[in-house]
């Protein structure tokens, strides 16, 4: 990592840190912590996002899974560090079966099945009414403070950013550049590409089940649309392809910009929430197309001169 | 028993439409073109806001609407397939799918202010027939009848006339279709356009069927897509079939238990079908 991205990152992380021990309660308190999730999120996305080139429209399958495996062991009684411990054995299972179906797919199809999977767990959700409580949702009491969730997810962002820097610099983070490049080659050269896959995805899971369960622990509600939530994802993708910045700083920046410009757009545009997403959608798209124009055309001209 | 085959069936004829057109555009262009069903629900709409001024028949707007439709897909392969021409093919396949997830998210919003929350019905009166005792709705026979024309008409299209062989051209070598002088831009602009009118004819159709909410457009792309992925990629046949497969799934799930679980039966079987298939047919 460059010196200046380091020290970038550094800046974003502490301020995470300290503003989510300051302010805990209120506008701010809630703001900060929405930053905290989100960052989470596009941290944990980025980490197959970039790596294997996969890009994910359901990663909230996760999120969704911690939060109701939480909210269902806190609704039986449970207090919340067994929860906690709980929700984090189960939604790891959960997050490894869905893993091991998709892990095959790629490309356009892994997106499709992404969508897939999200759209079959809020339904399914739905459906088992009696412990999710349907479409109406899940109310758990509070289990911790403000402050204390706050902090935990501070925690959770750190843990998920060292995740990221830990695995693109170990020997799976470059087998699965390698898978990426083409995944025939890395067979043949002996890499265990289901394997990687698997790995990567499965460290891309549990940060964002995590966020989940504390999501939950803070605002005491979820329900089949907020916890396996199409919006949560398209934040996680868009966050971590916005600003074209390698390693966790882009999707660190990119958190920040999305994070602020979705409270515009909740507060300022009710009922074009949707409409204001897709343009950004189609802008971060648009960029991409003229980057790379404008890429080739300098080396074009590059190639010229020499 | 038999009449939920026959409403499958209807119900097949539909989905099988709407997934020929995502077939051409994937085929052709490579694109994931999220915002395929919300262009069915722009017709729809259109459909709806029409019959207000002329109660005019679902086939005859069909007709009349074509070159609307045509129009829609041109301004769509500007936005979501001419800026990534340049890129390569599984970035270009992302950049595209991204925009077309742009594209689908804003119609969804300028829908519900367009039209409102209410679902959009344009069900007409058509008296019912009796063939060998089973009760069958006139509107449906027709309509279905309407739609394997439509998609015979498309096939013969691409079959038949210069334009179609280009696409068909396209899809199977770009370079080479280049080549021999095939315009790729002008040509995939046609695909797109080819796949626009299918999209609106599906959607009118389906809108005639059943009540269609301005926001399901992305729920009737994601079917289409796994029926695409189902069928086979680039051609109408396997799309058709699996079309049609997919109505009686939904028909008999919905009969078989309730009528919200027949998402999450559907979409289980698809995902499992599509693992089993690691990827459809065509990686």
């Amino acid at each position: 990592m460059k010196p200046w991205k380091m020290f970038f990152t550094i800046i974003i992380l502490t301020a995470l840190l300290l503003s989510s021990a300051a302010f805990s309660k209120g506008y701010v308190g809630i703001f900060i912590f929405s930053l905290i999730i989100n960052g989470t999120m596009a941290v944990s996305y980025d980490i197959p996002g970039r790596s294997l080139g996969l890009i994910s429209l359901g990663h909230a399958v996760f999120f969704g899974l911690g939060a109701y495996c939480f909210g269902i062991a806190i609704s039986k009684g449970l207090s919340f560090f067994p929860a906690l411990i709980l929700s984090v054995i189960l939604s790891f299972v959960g997050a490894l079966m869905v893993t091991l179906l998709l892990a095959g797919l790629k490309h356009g199809y892994y997106s499709l099945a992404t969508l897939g999977i999200l759209i079959i767990f809020q339904r399914f959700f739905e459906t088992l009414e009696s412990i999710t409580g349907g479409s109406a949702g899940l109310y758990i009491p509070e289990t911790i403070s403000k402050l204390h969730c706050n902090l935990l997810a501070a925690f959770l962002l750190l843990a998920t950013a060292a995740c990221h820097v830990l695995f693109s610099r170990s020997r799976w983070g470059l087998y699965s550049k390698e898978t990426e490049a083409s995944e025939e080659a890395a067979e043949t050269i002996g890499i265990p590409t289901q394997t990687v896959k698997i790995l990567c995805l499965m460290t891309a899971a549990i940060p964002a089940c995590m966020a989940g369960v504390l999501h939950l622990a803070r605002t005491s509600y979820v329900s089949p649309v907020s916890g396996f939530s199409l919006t949560l994802s398209i934040t996680a993708l868009l966050a971590s392809r916005v600003v074209p910045v390698s390693g966790i700083l882009g999707p660190l920046l990119g958190v920040l910009f999305i994070t602020a410009a979705e409270e515009v757009i909740w507060t300022k545009f009710e009922g074009f929430n949707h409409a204001w997403f897709g343009l950004i959608l189609l802008g971060a798209a648009l960029y991409q197309g003229m980057d790379f124009r404008r890429k080739k055309e300098l080396s074009s001209l590059r190639s010229q001169l020499e | 028993m038999i009449q939920v085959f026959i409403s499958g069936l209807f119900l097949g004829g539909v989905y099988a439409l709407l997934a020929v057109g995502l077939s051409l555009a994937f085929g052709i262009m490579g694109v994931l073109n999220l915002a395929h069903g919300s262009m069915a629900v722009l017709a729809a709409i259109l459909y709806k806001k029409t019959l207000v001024l002329y109660p005019f028949s679902p086939w005859t707007f069909c007709v009349l609407a074509t070159p609307i439709f045509l129009g829609f897909g041109f301004l769509l392969h500007l936005i979501i397939v001419a800026p990534f021409r340049q890129l390569s093919l599984s970035a270009g396949v992302v950049a595209s799918l991204i925009a077309s997830l742009g594209v689908a998210l804003i119609l969804e919003d300028l829908f519900v202010w367009w039209q409102g929350w209410e679902p959009i019905s344009t069900y007409i009166t058509f008296p019912t027939f009796n063939l060998v005792g089973l009760k069958i709705p006139g509107l449906r026979a027709i309509l279905l009848g309407m739609a394997a024309v439509t998609i015979g008409l498309s096939t013969l299209f691409l079959k038949k006339t210069d334009p179609g062989r280009s696409m068909r051209a396209l899809a199977q070598d770009k370079e080479a279709a280049s080549l021999y002088g095939i315009n790729p831009g002008f040509t995939s602009m046609g695909a797109l356009g080819l796949a626009t009118i299918l999209a609106g004819v599906a959607g009118i159709f389906y809108s005639s069927l059943y009540p269609l909410g301005p926001r399901e457009g992305l729920d009737l792309t994601l079917k289409a897509l796994f029926i695409v992925v189902a069928g086979g990629m680039g051609n109408l046949r396997g799309p058709a079939v699996a079309g049609l497969v997919l109505g009686f799934i939904e028909s008999f799930a919905g009969f078989l238990f309730t009528y919200t679980s027949t998402d999450t039966v559907v979409y289980s079987l698809l995902v499992v079908y599509l693992v089993l298939k690691r990827g459809g047919r065509r990686q």
